[in-house]
C-alpha cells in the first residue's frame, strides 16, 4: 500500500502551479501506483478555511478512496471540525501565525484525530520544538511533524526532538528533503516513525514519491515509509479501517 | 528508457554544512546517471584557485569539469575558444589564467557566482573574461536577476547561459526570461512544483530544458525519477537527459 500523507489541491496566490486539479494528481496516482494522498485544499491553508475544506471533501467524493481530507483548521476563523470521514485535521500555523502550542488549538486537540502539522525549523510559529510541547500535553493525538523541519540543517535535530515521543512521526515533504536524508532519517529514528508525503500540487508527485522510491533504504523500510506506517497510524486513530481505503 | 543522462549540475568536493560525499560517481552509478558536469565545492565556499585546480586534475570522463571563473585574474588573458571550448593557450610567468590557476585543459562551460563571490556580472571584467572564454556559464538565479540576466544578454548577445537551481516559485518570471533570452536553457531538478517541467516544455520546447540536480547538496533522487516519468514524448525526455540543445 502507498499512502501519501501530505497533498494539496487549489491555488497558491504565492506562485504559478501549472497543475492544481485533482484530475491530474489522480493521473499521476494511477500512473505510479499511489494508493491515496491524504489532501487540505490551499483555500483553506489560505483565507477561507471553511470553503476550502468544502472543496477537499468534493474532491474526495469525485474519486471515492483516493483522497484522504486533512480538514484545516485555522484558530482565528475558529471553523467547525468533521468528527469523522477524514484522516484528520491539518494544521498550518505559519501561515495563520498562531504557534502550534497556543491554546487556541484546543479544539483541534480535544478532537483527537490525527493532525499533520507545517513544521519549520527555527519558525517562531512550529519549531519542531512545539511539536514536543504538544505531543508532551496530548500523547494520545498523532502527530504528523511536516516536513520534518523543512530546512536540512534541522533535519537531524527534529528527528532527536520527536524520538522519545511515539506519538510524533516526522512527514518527509519539501524541495530541500533529499534521498539521502530520508535514509538517515529512517536510521535515526527508525523507519517506523517516518511518513512519505509529497506535497502534491504544490510540489510535483513524482519528484516526492520518486524520492523515496530512488533512496538508498532497504526495501523493507521503503514499504515502511510509502505507506506502512501511515496505514498503522490511520487505523489506530479508526480512521481507515482493515481493508479499507478512504 | 534507454536514453543516457548526463547530470549538468553536480559538485565534487567537500561540503562545509553537511556530512555529504566527496566524490559523486557512487550515486551516479546507482541512480543510472553516466556522466556529470561538476564544480569543486572548494571553488564554491572556500578558493577557487584551490577548487578549480583539484578539478581540472580529475581525469575521469564521466566527469566533465566546470570551473569557476572569477573576471580579472592576474596574468596574461585568455586567448579564446577552440572548436571544442575554451583553451588556455600559454601562461605567462605568473602562470594564473581566469581559473586562477595553470589551466592545461579545455573546458565546456564554466560556473559564475556573482553574489557569493561579490563582482558584478555585467562589470567590465565579467565581460571581458566571458567574452574571450566563449562557452556557456551556468549560475544560480539565486546569484543574479532577471533584470542582470537580460543586461547580460544586450551586452553579449551571442552568450549562452545555463540558469541552475531556479526553483518552483518563479516560473512566471523564469518563462518572461526564456521568452526574451533564446540564448538561456534552464536546469530542472529544481522546477518540482506540479507539471512544472512539462509546462516549460511546452512552451519552449525540451530543446530549452537541461537535466541538472545540485547533488549532492540537493536532491538527484527525486528529479531523476520525474525525468524517467514525464509526460513528454521520449525524443523530447531524451534530449532533457542529454543536456537539451545546450551540451
Amino acid at each position: 500500500m502507498i499512502l501519501d500523507a501530505h497533498g494539496h489541491l487549489g491555488p497558491w496566490p504565492d506562485f504559478l502551479i501549472p497543475d492544481q486539479s485533482a484530475e491530474g494528481m489522480v493521473a499521476l496516482m494511477d500512473r505510479l501506483g499511489v494508493d491515496a494522498v491524504g489532501i487540505s485544499h490551499l483555500v483553506a491553508v489560505g483565507a477561507g478555511a471553511e470553503e476550502g475544506n468544502r472543496l477537499a471533501f468534493a474532491a474526495a467524493e469525485r474519486h471515492p478512496g483516493r483522497f484522504g481530507v486533512w480538514q484545516v483548521y485555522n484558530p482565528h476563523q475558529r471553523n467547525p471540525l468533521a468528527a469523522s470521514g477524514v484522516w484528520g485535521v491539518k494544521l498550518h500555523p505559519d501561515v495563520h501565525r498562531c504557534a502550534l502550542d497556543d491554546p487556541r488549538y484546543d479544539p483541534v486537540w480535544e478532537l483527537g484525530l490525527p493532525v499533520l502539522a507545517h513544521g519549520q525549523t527555527d519558525s517562531p510559529w512550529s519549531d519542531p520544538e512545539r511539536f514536543v510541547t504538544v505531543a508532551r500535553r496530548h500523547p494520545q493525538v498523532p502527530l504528523l511533524l511536516g516536513h520534518a523541519g523543512l530546512w536540512p540543517h534541522g533535519f537531524a535535530r527534529a528527528a532527536a526532538l520527536v524520538r522519545d515521543h511515539p506519538n510524533v512521526h516526522l512527514e518527509i515533504c519539501g524541495s530541500r528533503m533529499t534521498g539521502r536524508w530520508v535514509a538517515r532519517l529512517a536510521a535515526a529514528i527508525g523507519a517506523d516513525r517516518v511518513v512519505y508525503g509529497s506535497d502534491a500540487c504544490f510540489l510535483d508527485l513524482r519528484i516526492g514519491f520518486g524520492r523515496v522510491a530512488l533512496a538508498p533504504l532497504t526495501d523493507a523500510d521503503r514499504a515502511l515509509v510509502l505507506g506502512g506506517n501511515l496505514a498503522r497510524v490511520l487505523r489506530a486513530a479508526g480512521v481507515l479501517p482493515e481493508g479499507h481505503l478512504p | 528508457m534507454p536514453y543516457p543522462v548526463v547530470d549538468a549540475h553536480r559538485l565534487i568536493g567537500p561540503i562545509p554544512f553537511d556530512d555529504l560525499p566527496e566524490d559523486p560517481r557512487p550515486d551516479m552509478a546507482r541512480l543510472g546517471i553516466g556522466r556529470a558536469y561538476v564544480t569543486h565545492s572548494l571553488s564554491l565556499h572556500s578558493d577557487a584557485r584551490a577548487g578549480n585546480e583539484a578539478l581540472l586534475a580529475l581525469d575521469d570522463p564521466r566527469l566533465v569539469p566546470v570551473p569557476v571563473l572569477l573576471p580579472d585574474p592576474p596574468g596574461p588573458r585568455w586567448s579564446g575558444a577552440g572548436p571544442t571550448g575554451a583553451g588556455w593557450s600559454g601562461a605567462g610567468p605568473t602562470g594564473a589564467g581566469p581559473f586562477g590557476c595553470e589551466a592545461g585543459r579545455d573546458v565546456p562551460m564554466v560556473r559564475l557566482c556573482p553574489a557569493r563571490h561579490r563582482f558584478d556580472l555585467t562589470g567590465p571584467s565579467a565581460l571581458r573574461a566571458l567574452a574571450a572564454l566563449g562557452v556557456p556559464a551556468a549560475l544560480d538565479l539565486d546569484e543574479t536577476t532577471p533584470a542582470q540576466l537580460l543586461a547580460l544578454a544586450r551586452e553579449l548577445p551571442g552568450q549562452r547561459v545555463l540558469l541552475l537551481n531556479p526553483g518552483y516559485r518563479r516560473l512566471r518570471a523564469i518563462a518572461e526570461l526564456m521568452a526574451a533570452l533564446p540564448n538561456l536553457w534552464l536546469e530542472i531538478g529544481t522546477v518540482n512544483t506540479q507539471r512544472g517541467v512539462e509546462w516549460l516544455a511546452r512552451r519552449f520546447g525540451a530543446e530549452r530544458l537541461v537535466f541538472g540536480t545540485g547533488a549532492p547538496v540537493m536532491d538527484d533522487c527525486g528529479p531523476r525519477f520525474l525525468l524517467d516519468h514525464l509526460d513528454l514524448p521520449e525524443a523530447d525526455i531524451a534530449l532533457i537527459a542529454s543536456g537539451g540543445g545546450l551540451l
